[in-house]
């Protein structure tokens, strides 16, 4: 029988309401060799004018960041998802995210990891 | 031939355990996450009504253990071991929970291997930043839920400790949205009671970045719900005078058991408790 590859979903914030500069905690994923940034913006989010911009960081030690070059914007329509796929991070993964002066963005992020 | 040859060194990897008769879980972190996850808080319409320390719990990972200055450590028998991990603020927790139901009330064990270390993010000692690590239980049968809470208490506001504690009384129940869904903060930092006897000091080495794996063995009997002892490492401890939290059935509980691990950090550096494996067993 093949084994199937294994795969696992973090939820890295579930509802906490992120402004200024947020980082997301860090997060181990040396076994997996793909993975997805979901970011779903809630209702409840209060918006003003200005883009949201999400970088994906990777980490030799889980202590020290860089980006990774990946990035994307957050969504503009409350309840709308957006995402980026990452390969050949290494072992830690989190996000740096900008959020635009005034602005309180209320999310459920989530990383889609697999083997 | 050894004519004292335990049955289990069949298999090498349950050699270092010592089982009751059926196995209910094995997991070896080296195969994946087996079913650990997340523990959330209750909530209703909102997930606003969730108690604010269940909406700080991240979710577990597996983690290679590298660190800065040595790379990967590596866990005891491979690559991965599941880690849970406090976010950087004094007094946070996390939890990893996996949850099954039971289908005889029999005397159950839990063994695993573990390490809980602080985030190696200062060259120091470190061996304070720690504040608990500990395990649980969450089960129910036709009469009760009961909650056993075993927890090393490593250090309490800068103060050393080194002490086994157990909990029976926990935060009261709180609704949410209606009166069918309640929660109940069984984990506060509230109502720790120290087990007599039960000082105990471990293998924290001389670096962060130094882990050594220790054994934990909790056995709990599920027909008399009561607690028969634990042991880590060396030191072995007996139930007497230990309780457990305990309250009439709730709906939908039947035969419930969950088991979770959690840590606690006592300064604004993440706690890392580590498992290696987590073995369930049955007297069944």
């Amino acid at each position: 029988m093949t084994n199937l590859r294994n795969a696992y979903t973090a939820v890295i914030s579930r509802g906490d309401l992120w402004s200024g500069k947020v980082h997301t905690e860090p997060y181990e994923v040396a076994w997996s060799s793909e993975a997805i940034f979901f970011i779903h913006l809630m209702p409840e989010s209060k918006k003003q004018k200005g883009e949201a911009l999400a970088h994906v960081q990777i980490s030799p030690d889980g202590m020290h960041w860089v980006n990774e070059g990946s990035q994307f914007v957050l969504p503009n329509v409350p309840d709308s998802v957006c995402f980026t796929k990452v390969t050949n991070f290494g072992g830690w993964l989190r996000l740096e995210v900008n959020i635009p002066n005034g602005s309180e963005y209320k999310v459920v992020a989530t990383l889609s990891l697999k083997s | 031939m050894r004519t004292n040859a335990h049955s289990v060194h069949g298999d090498p990897r349950l050699s270092r355990f010592d089982p009751l008769e059926r196995v209910i879980y094995f997991d070896d972190f080296d195969k994946g996450m087996n079913g650990w996850t997340c523990l959330v808080g209750n909530y209703q319409d909102s997930i606003d009504t969730m108690t604010t320390s269940y909406a700080r719990h991240t979710q577990p990972m597996l983690s290679q253990i590298t660190h800065w200055d040595s790379g990967t450590h590596g866990s005891f028998d491979g690559t991965y071991a599941l880690k849970i991990a406090t976010r950087p603020v004094a007094g946070e927790r996390n939890t990893a929970i996996k949850r099954v139901t039971f289908r005889k009330a029999s005397r159950i064990r839990i063994e695993t291997y573990f390490a809980c270390k602080p985030e190696a993010n200062e060259l120091k000692l470190s061996d304070k930043d720690v504040r608990a690590f500990g395990v649980l239980f969450d089960l129910q049968d036709r009469q009760q839920r009961v909650m056993p809470h075993l927890r090393y208490l490593n250090t309490l506001n800068g103060e050393r400790k080194h002490q086994w504690q157990f909990k029976q009384k926990s935060a009261p129940f709180r609704s949410i949205g209606s009166n069918e869904v309640v929660t109940h903060d069984h984990l506060s930092p509230q109502d720790w009671e120290d087990i007599p006897g039960a000082h105990q000091n471990l293998c924290y080495n001389e670096i962060p970045t130094k882990i050594n794996w220790h054994y934990l063995r909790f056995d709990f009997d599920l027909e008399k719900m009561c607690w028969l002892g634990f042991q880590c490492n060396d030191a072995i401890f007996e139930p007497t005078g230990i309780e457990s939290i305990k309250m009439p059935a709730m709906p939908n509980l039947d035969c419930m058991l969950n088991l979770a691990f959690f840590c606690e950090s006592d300064t604004s550096k993440r706690t890392f408790f580590y498992l290696d494996s987590v073995l369930l067993s049955g007297d069944f």
